[in-house]
């Protein structure tokens, strides 16, 4: 278990949804994500893959079973403890960005630091940040003023701020072009060679195959689970529309 | 998160939406201008009415004749007159060393008074030697009358400087003669009384109480006035004594107020055909009417205040709707409930403080307006005041921008950050 980053044992989730209405999002799923590993999360609309996320992001809390995250038990946490296991330990890239429009790049991507961390070395921790997503320059522009790719990679820097254990994205690439898609799994799969931990949602099966493994979700359980034997190489992609443009 | 960056975040938030900020604030400005002007001219006139009251001369004990204490029929009493020059010499000597000084007065009306051909219409008043004592009144030339000039009954005037302004214009009226005149009946039996007066003395300025000028009148001894004006030999209209200081005042009061009884042979419990009032009590008089004044202006400042407090809850609540995502980001990255509740909450301080501060601006501006329009009123701002206006704004700030900042800090992140 130590080398696991995520260990999730019988999760259930149950929401009520209006008077007689409950859904069963999870029904009882085992995950095990390594560090290190890149895991593409991928099921039809209603499979519990949201559900999922929110679990895994701890944006929410389990109603039964075990979740182990970076070696604490997150299952039963108060929503205070919470936040501040996802301000150390995750690092979320959503599909909208989730930027806030009224600061520039570099303030948002200062956000997580704001709420722990020290405030000296901020500024430069997130200059840092953004220059290793190749967005040096554009640091002091706000996100009105960035295109989709660039504000995903504000998203990513912001993501990565506080060396979380993982990064957890959910539909990152479900709002971009082809070329930005490109370039951000590209991101991702640097990061992942680097060492870190990536975990994304997606629906699109050329996207997944370019994590490691892909695991299935249908009917709130692990439906599947599989090595990708050769995932694509977003680099190599990206270098095919450069010389074809 | 640290109290800086939710200040940053506030200030920031409050200058993207200028317009919205601006109106937000109005509330609180015009609330706090109001408490601020209001509560000025309310303490102005308290003061102004103060100084009035010891203008007349301090630690006064009055007593005028009849009664007003008694229930029932007495409707007429303030009209009898039962106090004498006598009761004054019995205070005299009886409180002598307790008391710094006594004066008898008696009102004689208004006489056209004459000199060199300077007509001027004024009121005679008849006081005895202590009178400069009393009134805490000093002359600027000349002589006040002595217990002689009572015994002789003389025929001298002290005159007050507007008076002497209006007879003699810049020249020193000691030494000089003047005339009252007075007519009776109306036509064909019209018949007029010349009486001659020297002037001995020039009072002090005094400037004016209750809108009246003291300055304008003629002082002439207590038993001139009796016999020589009104033609009668006893009664006074008010006898004043001066307390030897402020803490003497309710002893003094009991003093005179036995001194007369046993004079008048007014047994105990019945009731005394005089009374005795202590300048100390008036003064609490007043100053309760004029706190229940400030007061009256203070709410109504207040309830503007309240006003603009629920336009603060009102735009929060909006700002809270509109800044959901935000705040679901906020929380994704690691936002306690604390974080966004101080945020939050700051943010409407920082509204209410802004528009406080800019309230005390606008509010010490319409004095100054007040002051140039109407010159004699006096407005007074104390640190109090502002310190508690800038108080209340901060109160409101933060009990009218709970509420909102509550249900921000509640929001759950995943509704948050899904909300569109």
């Amino acid at each position: 278990m130590t080398d696991s980053v995520i260990h999730l044992r019988g999760v259930t989730k149950t929401y009520r949804m209006g008077k007689d209405n409950i859904v069963h999002a999870l029904r009882g799923a085992d995950l095990d994500v390594r560090a290190g590993e890149f895991v593409a999360l991928m099921g039809p609309s209603g499979s519990g893959k949201s559900t999922m996320m929110n679990v895994l992001g701890c944006l929410d809390v389990p109603d039964t079973g075990t979740y182990i995250l970076a070696n604490e038990d997150v299952a039963s946490l108060t929503d205070d403890e919470l936040a501040a296991i996802r301000n150390k330990h995750i690092g979320f890239v959503f599909q909208t960005f989730n930027l806030l429009p009224r600061l520039n790049a570099l303030e948002n991507v200062e956000l997580p630091l704001i709420y722990g961390g020290d405030r000296h070395e901020r500024r430069e921790r997130a200059q840092r940040a953004l220059e290793s997503v190749g967005l040096g320059e554009r640091i002091h522009h706000r996100p009105s003023e960035l295109s989709g790719g660039q504000q995903q990679r504000v998203a990513i820097a912001r993501a990565l701020l506080n060396d979380p254990a993982m990064i957890l994205a959910d539909e990152p690439t479900g709002n971009l072009d082809s070329r930005s898609t490109a370039e951000i799994l590209s991101i991702f799969q640097r990061l992942n060679d680097e060492g870190k931990t990536v975990v994304m949602v997606t629906h699109e099966q050329d996207v997944a195959q370019h994590a490691k493994r892909i695991v299935r979700m249908r009917d709130g359980v692990v439906a599947g689970d599989e090595i990708v034997e050769q995932p694509l190489r977003a680099e190599e992609h990206l270098a095919t529309m450069v010389a074809a443009s | 998160m640290k109290i800086l960056d939710s200040f940053r975040s506030a200030l920031q938030s409050v200058v993207v939406n200028k317009l919205r900020s601006a109106l937000t604030m109005l509330g609180v400005i015009i609330g706090v201008a109001a408490v601020i002007a209001m509560v000025a001219v309310g303490n102005g006139a308290s003061q102004s009415v103060q100084s009035s009251v010891l203008a007349l001369g301090s630690n006064l004990v009055s007593v005028t004749p009849g009664s007003q204490t008694d229930a029932g029929l007495r409707g007429a009493g303030p009209t009898i007159q039962t106090l004498t020059l006598d009761d004054m010499r019995a205070i005299q000597t009886q409180l002598g060393p307790t008391i710094k000084a006594v004066d008898a007065e008696q009102r004689t009306g208004r006489w056209q008074v004459v000199y060199a051909g300077q007509n001027w219409n004024t009121q005679v008043t008849g006081v005895s030697p202590d009178y400069p004592i009393v009134r805490d009144w000093p002359l600027t030339s000349g002589d006040f009358f002595t217990e002689s000039d009572l015994n002789i009954f003389a025929q001298v005037a002290v005159i007050g400087a507007m008076t002497s302004q209006q007879l003699f214009g810049e020249a020193d009226p000691v030494g000089q003669t003047i005339q009252f005149r007075q007519v009776f009946g109306t036509g064909p039996f019209a018949r007029a009384r010349i009486i001659n007066f020297r002037v001995i003395g020039l009072l002090d300025t005094k400037g004016s109480t209750f809108g009246f000028s003291r300055d304008d009148q003629i002082l002439v001894p207590t038993t001139t006035a009796q016999r020589v004006l009104q033609g009668q030999t006893k009664t006074v209209d008010t006898i004043v004594v001066k307390a030897a200081s402020s803490d003497t005042m309710d002893a003094t009061t009991e003093d005179v107020r036995n001194v007369l009884l046993q004079r008048h042979k007014i047994a105990e419990g019945a009731t005394p055909d005089f009374t005795v009032t202590n300048q100390n009590d008036t003064l609490a008089a007043l100053s309760n009417i004029t706190a229940t004044f400030t007061l009256l202006l203070g709410a109504i400042g207040g309830i503007s205040l309240l006003v603009g407090g629920i336009g603060i809850m009102n735009i929060m609540l909006v700002s809270v709707n509109e800044r959901t995502r935000e705040i679901g980001i906020r929380k994704a990255v690691g936002a306690r409930k604390m974080d966004i509740l101080t945020q939050f909450l700051i943010e409407a301080v920082a509204l209410t403080g802004l528009g406080g501060i800019l309230g005390i601006l606008l509010g010490y501006g319409i004095t100054q307006v007040v002051q140039q329009i109407q010159s004699g009123l006096l407005v007074i701002i104390t640190i109090g005041t502002v310190a508690v206006a800038v108080g209340v704004s901060v109160a409101i700030g933060v009990v009218f921008g709970l509420y909102p900042a509550m249900r921000a800090a509640s929001l759950h992140p995943i509704q948050a950050l899904r909300y569109e």
